[in-house]
């Protein structure tokens, strides 16, 4: 079923539908929210998001735009929040961390060697690296004019950024990566 | 075995994967979401955000913490100020000045006050969390309500 025919059957008041959005566009919702490193009120950005989306759903004009919707709400709403919290944060209080494009995930790991290496490439990449890498791995993927606009970027420095961005995170990763990545998928397609 | 690099499409794919297994969205949040789904307004007359203090100062050292918000449906505007002083109070205005029950909207709850001859009123210790203000007529029906905001 489309977003378009999801949307449709919310107005209607089905709570399934509802639930089916949420289940295609929570990933993407919450992976943005956390690249802008609000820590505890990431859940509060997140469900001003779903409660804008719940009072807009009759007024989205174009569903197959619903990803670049939530995902610029998102933006909105995190900056408004990182705003606040900037100004009214005292000189007392300064960042808890030095460097603030230290990412969490770094201290989390997986069981997957091959996902816990790209993860600690990732996490060494520069914030604005970091930034519109997250922008470009989402499910589903968000279009180049979108992600400019959220990065402030003209749209046609994306394409060179990104081989950019993925040529420092490639050197990051140790050798036989992508041969440890085939096994695995090749191993995936034989199931 | 193959001593090609990575592809780039391959490596974005990888790091979305590694991302959502190492951070994925909390079972609460996801709660949050489905429920938001009671929320869902239609065809109320809504006002939107069309003034934002910390949109306007944003880069500039302000010394004034409180945030102001602006809400505008036609015929109507909302002015709201949210002071920090230790408890979050929320003070508001009617334009056009007028008497009406206010109610402030949560995610779990709904505070409901009453409006002055200026159309002012107000919420002590604001809650975190998203909030909407709604105001009703004399027959208790909506006439307006707010977006969603974060204070």
């Amino acid at each position: 079923m489309d977003v378009g025919d999801l949307l449709r059957r919310v107005i209607e008041g089905d709570q399934r539908a509802w639930d089916e959005l949420v289940g295609r566009f929570g990933g993407l919702v919450w992976s943005i929210a956390r690249g802008y490193r609000l820590g505890a009120l990431t859940d509060d950005v997140v469900q001003t998001v779903w409660l804008r989306l719940a009072e807009s759903c009759d007024r989205i004009r174009d569903p197959e735009r619903l990803a670049a919707w939530l995902a610029t709400t998102t933006r909105n709403e995190a900056l408004r929040v990182s705003t606040k919290q900037a100004r009214t944060r005292s000189v007392g209080d300064l960042p808890e961390r030095a460097d603030p494009s230290a990412s969490s995930l770094d201290e989390i790991v997986t069981d997957d060697d091959t996902l816990r290496h790209v993860l600690h490439g990732f996490a060494q990449l520069p914030a604005k690296d970091q930034d519109l890498l997250r922008l470009l791995c989402t499910v589903p993927p968000l279009d180049y004019a979108t992600i400019g606009e959220m990065l402030g970027r003209p749209i046609g420095s994306i394409g060179p950024s990104r081989d950019r961005a993925l040529a420092k995170l490639k050197k990051l990763l140790p050798p036989g990566l992508e041969d440890h990545q085939r096994r695995q998928s090749r191993k995936g397609e034989a199931e | 075995m193959t001593d090609e690099p990575i592809h780039d499409d391959e490596l974005l794919d990888l790091l979305g994967r590694a991302i959502d297994a190492a951070d994925p969205v909390p079972d609460h949040v996801l709660d949050g979401a489905r429920a938001a789904f009671t929320w869902r307004t239609i065809d109320t007359e809504l006002a939107e955000l069309v003034f934002d203090s910390t949109q306007e100062l944003a880069g500039v050292r302000a010394e004034e913490a409180n945030r102001q918000v602006t809400f505008r449906a036609p015929g109507v505007e909302i002015e709201v100020m949210v002071i920090e002083n230790g408890s979050r109070r929320l003070v508001g205005q009617l334009v056009p000045p007028a008497m009406h029950t206010v109610e402030l909207v949560g995610a779990d709850a709904v505070r409901s006050v009453e409006s002055d001859q200026l159309g002012r009123f107000t919420f002590e210790a604001l809650e975190p969390g998203p909030v909407r203000l709604v105001v009703l007529g004399a027959d208790g029906a909506r006439i307006v309500q707010t977006e969603w905001v974060l204070f």
